[in-house]
């Protein structure tokens, strides 16, 4: 449908139509991000032998997110005085929006998939990477040296690990021989889940995306007892909501680009269960991908940051080139794929 | 001229690439102005999607905004950061004349050189699958001058590292 679409001329209604499509699916990414929210905090909870969140909303306390957004969009919009303003202000645009450029690649089903990009995984990465000048602006704008180290090290971080990122979806590439997501998740309905061919660089592209999403074991950027919560210090209001937001919205792209590569997509893990649609089986994936990171979240002691860059380069980098070389010494010799 | 999708979007797109680098000359902050820069970058990849050319696009964004633009931002925020341009020279009414001339000339060679030239009919199936034809030009028509890229890479990386490791020792030396 998309692809009609793009080809028609354009007019005020086919403008009006994708507008329609983006801020339907801009809604349906912030519902995501309220439930994710309170889902981490019941996890948490649950793990930590509390409750987590149960007055509002029911005894699951469904609204509690709802309710936490409202808040801090109705707070004073505070700028402080010594802070650069322009850059101020459009520090947290420019972290949001490329989390929301970036899912439009990602095919959810055979149908939903707003662009089929054969560059798609590496679209992924590239824009994924403009959210760091955001991070990067934010901490510098914010003319505090807190949120300058906590910025500072955001970027290294996020530098660092995009390489094994990147080296370990080349595994991948290379046994499918493209980098169109659909493509792959097609790939993998006659040679089975990509984990099986590839569980090194499995391990390795989890724990590299850990990483960029900042979260547990990897959150030293913000880790709110040493730096003060890091680059978003000076930020209150709506416009920390949207690092939050960008973070969020990472997290669902993350997640599902972690099933497209490593879990098949929407494709059934046997056969004789492909009556149940696709949605459901890349929801139930998507519910399984992200538990993980929650739990990681609840068990994990954060790292320090020297021993972070060091992991990144000498132990996840070799590794990711050497499953690169293993990949292709097995696609050649043994001429599976 | 009929009015397309691509059209529209190709102005807003130049608008945004000569906005950043206008905003580039003329602002006063060097944090601002690489900001600026990224914008100019960020739109030129954008021109490359409208020639169908997205590898080069998603590289373009991935070396220039994602990496060249951040090593400039690390660089000045660990230096000078506070340095601010100290607005235009004054210069006489002959260095004004001479710099509109050069502006006018270089207005006039583009024009006459862009406006009646023409590349042939281009291939019809650029587009499809560019990835993997850059990828099959590269090792089979060009292989060797990307191999001697690869080779001033390993130069420069080491030319990098012996830099650095002089550095350490003149400071050791101080101590």
């Amino acid at each position: 449908m998309v692809q009609d679409l793009l080809h028609s001329s354009p007019s005020l209604l086919n403008f009006g139509i994708f507008f329609a499509m983006a801020l339907a699916f801009l809604f349906v990414i912030l519902g995501f991000v309220t439930y994710a929210i309170l889902a981490e905090r019941k996890v948490l909870g649950f793990m930590q032998g509390r409750i987590g969140p149960n007055h509002l909303g029911g005894r699951w306390g469904l609204l509690q997110t709802v309710a936490d957004v409202l808040k801090l969009l109705v707070k004073e919009d505070l700028i402080p005085k010594a802070s650069d303003r322009p850059m101020f202000i459009i520090a947290p645009v420019i972290a949001f929006a490329p989390a929301f450029v970036v899912v439009a690649t990602i095919p959810f089903t055979e149908n939903l998939q707003f662009a089929d990009l054969n560059v798609g995984l590496l679209y992924y990465i590239a824009i994924s990477g403009i959210t760091i000048i955001g991070t990067l602006m934010a901490a510098w704008a914010s003319n505090n040296k807190y949120s300058l180290l906590g910025g500072m090290r955001a970027t290294a971080q996020m530098v660092s690990y995009e390489i094994p990122l990147v080296m370990a979806g080349l595994g991948i590439v290379l046994l499918t021989g493209s980098m169109n997501l659909n493509d792959i998740v097609l790939a993998q309905q006659e040679s089975g889940w990509f984990i099986l061919w590839q569980p090194v660089a499995f391990v390795v592209f989890f724990i590299a995306a850990m990483a960029e999403l900042y979260r547990v074991p990897f959150d030293l950027a913000e880790a709110e007892n040493e730096l003060v919560a890091g680059f978003h210090t000076e930020y209150s209001g709506f416009r920390w909501a949207m690092f939050m937001l960008a973070e969020y919205v990472y997290m669902f792209a993350m997640s599902a680009l972690i099933i497209v590569l490593f879990f098949g997509g929407w494709l059934p893990p046997f056969e004789f269960l492909s009556f149940i649609p696709g949605a459901v089986w890349f929801g139930l994936k998507f519910a399984v991908v992200t538990y993980v990171l929650y739990w990681f979240r609840a068990t994990f002691p954060r790292m320090r940051p020297d021993q972070l860059m060091e992991f990144a380069w000498k132990i996840l980098l070799p590794v990711a080139l050497a499953n690169i070389f293993l990949t292709a010494l097995l696609k050649e010799l043994l001429n599976i794929f | 001229m009929t009015v397309s999708g691509e059209f529209i979007a190709f102005l807003a797109l130049a608008l945004v690439a000569i906005i950043g680098g206008v905003l580039l000359l003329n602002l006063k902050k060097v944090v601002h102005m690489v900001v600026a820069l990224v914008f100019t970058f960020l739109s030129i990849a954008g021109i490359y999607v409208l020639l169908s050319a997205e590898f080069l696009a998603v590289v373009q964004i991935l070396v220039y905004s994602g990496a060249i633009s951040i090593i400039m931002l690390f660089g000045i925020m660990l230096t000078k950061h506070n340095d601010e341009d100290e607005g235009d020279s004054k210069g006489g009414g002959w260095r004004k004349a001479f710099l509109f001339l050069g502006v006018l000339a270089f207005g006039a060679v583009f024009y006459i050189g862009i406006y009646n030239l023409d590349f042939g009919s281009a291939p019809a199936a650029l587009h499809e699958n560019n990835p993997e034809q850059i990828g099959i030009e590269l090792y089979s028509k060009y292989v060797i001058p990307f191999e001697l890229m690869s080779v001033l890479l390993l130069v420069a990386f080491v030319g990098a590292i012996v830099l650095s490791r002089n550095d350490e020792k003149e400071e050791a030396d101080k101590e």
